[in-house]
Protein backbone atom coordinates (compact mmCIF):
# COMPACT_ATOMS: atom_id res chain seq x y z
CA UNK A 1 0.00 0.00 0.00
CA UNK A 2 1.52 3.63 -0.74
CA UNK A 3 1.57 5.31 2.37
CA UNK A 4 1.36 9.53 1.88
CA UNK A 5 2.33 11.51 4.72
CA UNK A 6 -0.37 13.97 6.18
CA UNK A 7 1.62 16.85 4.63
CA UNK A 8 1.43 16.30 1.29
CA UNK A 9 -1.88 15.52 1.48
CA UNK A 10 -3.15 18.84 2.99
CA UNK A 11 -0.98 20.52 -0.04
CA UNK A 12 -3.40 18.25 -2.19
CA UNK A 13 -6.41 19.32 -0.03
CA UNK A 14 -5.17 23.31 -0.57
CA UNK A 15 -4.41 22.48 -4.22
CA UNK A 16 -7.66 20.98 -5.45
CA UNK A 17 -9.43 23.78 -3.58
CA UNK A 18 -7.46 26.59 -5.53
CA UNK A 19 -8.13 24.86 -8.81
CA UNK A 20 -11.87 24.50 -7.84
CA UNK A 21 -12.77 27.44 -6.77
CA UNK A 22 -11.32 28.96 -10.00
CA UNK A 23 -12.85 26.32 -12.19
CA UNK A 24 -16.30 26.64 -10.19
CA UNK A 25 -16.49 30.19 -10.78
CA UNK A 26 -16.21 29.63 -14.46
CA UNK A 27 -19.07 26.90 -14.01
CA UNK A 28 -21.33 29.61 -12.26
CA UNK A 29 -20.47 32.39 -15.11
CA UNK A 30 -22.12 29.80 -17.64
CA UNK A 31 -25.05 30.04 -16.04
CA UNK A 32 -25.01 34.07 -15.81
CA UNK A 33 -24.55 34.19 -19.53
CA UNK A 34 -28.17 34.21 -19.89
CA UNK A 35 -31.23 34.37 -17.21
CA UNK A 36 -30.53 31.71 -14.81
CA UNK A 37 -34.11 29.86 -15.46
CA UNK A 38 -33.27 29.82 -19.20
CA UNK A 39 -29.58 28.56 -19.15
CA UNK A 40 -31.22 25.70 -17.05
CA UNK A 41 -33.53 24.71 -19.92
CA UNK A 42 -32.50 21.15 -21.59
CA UNK A 43 -31.17 22.57 -24.88
CA UNK A 44 -29.11 24.95 -23.50
CA UNK A 45 -27.25 22.08 -20.88
CA UNK A 46 -26.82 19.35 -23.96
CA UNK A 47 -24.95 22.52 -25.87
CA UNK A 48 -23.29 23.25 -23.02
CA UNK A 49 -21.90 19.65 -22.43
CA UNK A 50 -21.54 19.41 -26.24
CA UNK A 51 -18.50 22.37 -25.95
CA UNK A 52 -15.45 19.97 -25.40
CA UNK A 53 -13.60 22.52 -23.36
CA UNK A 54 -16.43 22.84 -21.11
CA UNK A 55 -16.76 19.12 -21.17
CA UNK A 56 -13.32 18.61 -19.96
CA UNK A 57 -13.85 21.51 -17.32
CA UNK A 58 -16.57 19.95 -15.68
CA UNK A 59 -14.70 16.80 -15.37
CA UNK A 60 -11.59 18.31 -13.93
CA UNK A 61 -13.96 20.30 -11.64
CA UNK A 62 -15.51 16.95 -10.70
CA UNK A 63 -12.26 15.05 -9.55
CA UNK A 64 -11.20 18.39 -8.18
CA UNK A 65 -14.14 18.60 -5.81
CA UNK A 66 -14.44 14.96 -5.21
CA UNK A 67 -10.67 14.52 -3.98
CA UNK A 68 -11.24 18.03 -1.77
CA UNK A 69 -14.32 17.29 -0.18
CA UNK A 70 -13.79 13.26 0.58
CA UNK A 71 -10.43 14.09 1.97
CA UNK A 72 -12.03 16.76 3.79
CA UNK A 73 -14.58 13.96 5.51
CA UNK A 74 -11.33 12.26 6.04
CA UNK A 75 -10.15 14.42 7.97
CA UNK A 76 -13.55 15.39 10.57
CA UNK A 77 -13.60 11.84 10.89
CA UNK A 78 -10.11 11.04 11.69
CA UNK A 79 -10.26 14.40 13.98
CA UNK A 80 -12.92 12.47 15.96
CA UNK A 81 -11.91 9.43 16.68
CA UNK A 82 -8.62 7.31 16.05
CA UNK A 83 -7.28 3.73 15.78
CA UNK A 84 -5.28 1.64 13.48
CA UNK A 85 -8.53 -0.30 12.01
CA UNK A 86 -11.14 2.83 12.35
CA UNK A 87 -8.36 4.84 10.12
CA UNK A 88 -8.15 2.31 8.06
CA UNK A 89 -11.65 1.76 7.37
CA UNK A 90 -12.47 5.86 7.53
CA UNK A 91 -9.15 5.89 4.96
CA UNK A 92 -10.77 3.15 2.24
CA UNK A 93 -14.03 4.20 2.53
CA UNK A 94 -13.49 8.25 1.85
CA UNK A 95 -10.98 6.39 -1.26
CA UNK A 96 -14.29 4.60 -2.26
CA UNK A 97 -17.09 6.96 -2.30
CA UNK A 98 -14.27 9.42 -3.95
CA UNK A 99 -13.59 6.66 -6.75
CA UNK A 100 -17.85 6.20 -6.86
CA UNK A 101 -18.39 9.84 -7.56
CA UNK A 102 -16.03 10.64 -9.97
CA UNK A 103 -17.18 7.52 -11.95
CA UNK A 104 -20.86 8.57 -11.91
CA UNK A 105 -19.91 11.86 -12.88
CA UNK A 106 -17.89 11.29 -15.55
CA UNK A 107 -20.50 8.76 -16.83
CA UNK A 108 -22.93 11.88 -16.93
CA UNK A 109 -20.26 14.05 -18.67
CA UNK A 110 -19.95 11.58 -21.42
CA UNK A 111 -23.16 10.69 -21.99
CA UNK A 112 -24.21 14.04 -22.54
CA UNK A 113 -21.29 15.08 -24.21
CA UNK A 114 -21.64 12.28 -27.39
CA UNK A 115 -25.91 12.74 -27.22
CA UNK A 116 -26.52 8.93 -25.67
CA UNK A 117 -29.14 9.01 -23.86
CA UNK B 1 -9.13 3.88 30.08
CA UNK B 2 -7.83 7.28 31.30
CA UNK B 3 -7.43 8.57 28.11
CA UNK B 4 -10.39 7.39 26.94
CA UNK B 5 -12.29 9.38 29.29
CA UNK B 6 -10.91 12.19 28.50
CA UNK B 7 -11.86 11.85 24.79
CA UNK B 8 -15.51 14.48 24.46
CA UNK B 9 -15.94 13.25 21.22
CA UNK B 10 -18.14 15.15 18.91
CA UNK B 11 -19.40 17.58 21.76
CA UNK B 12 -15.58 18.62 22.24
CA UNK B 13 -15.09 19.27 19.06
CA UNK B 14 -18.32 21.47 18.38
CA UNK B 15 -17.99 23.32 21.79
CA UNK B 16 -18.15 26.95 20.47
CA UNK B 17 -17.96 28.30 23.93
CA UNK B 18 -14.09 27.55 24.62
CA UNK B 19 -11.93 28.99 22.46
CA UNK B 20 -13.75 32.14 21.25
CA UNK B 21 -14.18 33.07 17.40
CA UNK B 22 -11.37 31.22 16.55
CA UNK B 23 -13.61 27.96 17.07
CA UNK B 24 -16.10 29.38 15.62
CA UNK B 25 -14.45 29.66 12.37
CA UNK B 26 -13.04 26.24 12.89
CA UNK B 27 -16.75 24.27 13.18
CA UNK B 28 -18.52 26.74 10.97
CA UNK B 29 -15.89 25.44 8.38
CA UNK B 30 -16.49 22.09 8.87
CA UNK B 31 -20.39 22.45 8.92
CA UNK B 32 -20.15 24.20 5.58
CA UNK B 33 -17.73 21.68 3.94
CA UNK B 34 -20.16 18.37 4.88
CA UNK B 35 -23.03 20.78 3.67
CA UNK B 36 -20.90 21.08 0.52
CA UNK B 37 -20.17 17.69 0.04
CA UNK B 38 -23.84 16.46 0.35
CA UNK B 39 -24.80 19.03 -1.98
CA UNK B 40 -22.40 18.28 -4.12
CA UNK B 41 -22.85 14.51 -4.12
CA UNK B 42 -26.57 15.80 -4.53
CA UNK B 43 -26.01 18.31 -7.50
CA UNK B 44 -23.66 15.40 -9.50
CA UNK B 45 -27.03 12.83 -9.00
CA UNK B 46 -29.67 15.55 -10.28
CA UNK B 47 -27.80 16.60 -13.30
CA UNK B 48 -27.57 13.32 -14.47
CA UNK B 49 -31.01 13.26 -15.28
CA UNK B 50 -30.10 14.89 -18.65
CA UNK B 51 -28.76 11.56 -19.82
CA UNK B 52 -32.30 10.63 -19.73
CA UNK B 53 -34.00 12.63 -22.28
CA UNK B 54 -35.80 15.97 -21.71
CA UNK B 55 -38.76 14.89 -19.44
CA UNK B 56 -36.81 13.63 -16.99
CA UNK B 57 -34.43 16.73 -17.18
CA UNK B 58 -37.82 18.67 -16.85
CA UNK B 59 -39.11 16.84 -13.86
CA UNK B 60 -35.72 17.23 -12.23
CA UNK B 61 -36.26 21.01 -12.72
CA UNK B 62 -39.63 21.22 -11.17
CA UNK B 63 -37.86 19.60 -8.02
CA UNK B 64 -35.46 22.15 -7.54
CA UNK B 65 -37.06 25.23 -9.66
CA UNK B 66 -39.27 26.12 -6.13
CA UNK B 67 -38.85 28.29 -3.51
CA UNK B 68 -37.58 25.52 -1.14
CA UNK B 69 -34.62 24.88 -3.98
CA UNK B 70 -33.92 28.48 -4.09
CA UNK B 71 -33.89 28.34 -0.15
CA UNK B 72 -31.40 25.36 -0.13
CA UNK B 73 -29.18 27.18 -2.99
CA UNK B 74 -28.72 30.05 -1.53
CA UNK B 75 -27.57 28.45 1.68
CA UNK B 76 -25.15 26.86 -0.65
CA UNK B 77 -24.06 30.01 -2.05
CA UNK B 78 -23.09 31.33 1.66
CA UNK B 79 -21.10 28.26 2.42
CA UNK B 80 -19.46 28.30 -0.31
CA UNK B 81 -18.33 31.98 -0.07
CA UNK B 82 -17.96 31.45 4.03
CA UNK B 83 -15.82 28.04 2.99
CA UNK B 84 -13.54 29.52 0.12
CA UNK B 85 -12.86 32.62 2.28
CA UNK B 86 -11.90 31.23 5.48
CA UNK B 87 -10.09 28.53 3.70
CA UNK B 88 -8.02 30.78 2.51
CA UNK B 89 -7.60 32.19 5.56
CA UNK B 90 -6.36 29.39 6.92
CA UNK B 91 -4.15 28.37 4.11
CA UNK B 92 -1.89 31.74 4.59
CA UNK B 93 -2.29 31.02 8.41
CA UNK B 94 -0.94 27.40 8.08
CA UNK B 95 2.22 29.31 5.73
CA UNK B 96 2.88 31.97 9.16
CA UNK B 97 0.96 34.61 7.32
CA UNK B 98 -1.24 36.97 9.73
CA UNK B 99 -0.07 34.46 12.95
CA UNK B 100 1.13 36.41 15.80
CA UNK B 101 5.08 36.23 16.64
CA UNK B 102 5.73 34.48 19.66
CA UNK B 103 6.87 35.33 23.21
CA UNK B 104 7.19 34.69 26.57
CA UNK B 105 3.63 33.67 28.49
CA UNK B 106 3.25 36.68 30.63
CA UNK B 107 0.20 36.97 33.08
CA UNK B 108 -2.87 37.62 31.72
CA UNK B 109 -2.29 35.09 28.75
CA UNK B 110 -3.12 36.26 25.57
CA UNK B 111 -2.50 33.64 22.88
CA UNK B 112 -0.62 34.80 19.87
CA UNK B 113 -1.98 32.07 17.91
CA UNK B 114 -3.59 34.73 15.44
CA UNK B 115 -3.29 38.46 15.24
CA UNK B 116 -5.87 40.95 14.70
CA UNK B 117 -5.42 40.13 11.01
CA UNK B 118 -6.40 36.40 11.22
CA UNK B 119 -9.14 37.51 13.34
CA UNK B 120 -10.78 40.08 11.24
CA UNK B 121 -10.27 37.94 7.99
CA UNK B 122 -13.05 35.40 9.95
CA UNK B 123 -15.43 38.13 10.48
CA UNK B 124 -14.85 39.46 6.62
CA UNK B 125 -15.24 36.06 5.30
CA UNK B 126 -18.69 35.99 7.17
CA UNK B 127 -19.77 39.16 5.65
CA UNK B 128 -18.56 37.99 2.94
CA UNK B 129 -21.03 34.73 2.80
CA UNK B 130 -23.86 37.23 3.85
CA UNK B 131 -23.44 39.31 0.80
CA UNK B 132 -22.71 36.46 -1.49
CA UNK B 133 -26.62 34.80 -0.35
CA UNK B 134 -28.01 38.48 -0.62
CA UNK B 135 -27.00 38.56 -4.15
CA UNK B 136 -27.73 34.97 -5.05
CA UNK B 137 -31.24 35.55 -3.53
CA UNK B 138 -31.74 38.53 -5.89
CA UNK B 139 -30.55 36.22 -8.84
CA UNK B 140 -33.12 33.39 -7.84
CA UNK B 141 -36.10 35.08 -6.67
CA UNK B 142 -35.30 38.34 -9.36
CA UNK B 143 -36.10 35.88 -11.93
Amino acid sequence: MIKMRESVIMKIHYGTALGAVALVAIHILFRMTQNFTVSLQYENVIANYHLLPYSLMLEVVLILLSIHGFNGLRVILLELKQGIGYEKIVNWGCISAMTALVAYGSRTILMAGMGIS
Amino acid sequence: MERQSNREGIKGMLNPTRYGIERVAYWLQRLTGLGLLFYFIGHVIETSAIVNGKAAWDNMLELTQTTEGHIILILVIGMSAYHTANGIRVMLGHGGIGVGKPGTPDYPYKAASLNYKQRASIWISIALAIIAMLYGAGVLFGD
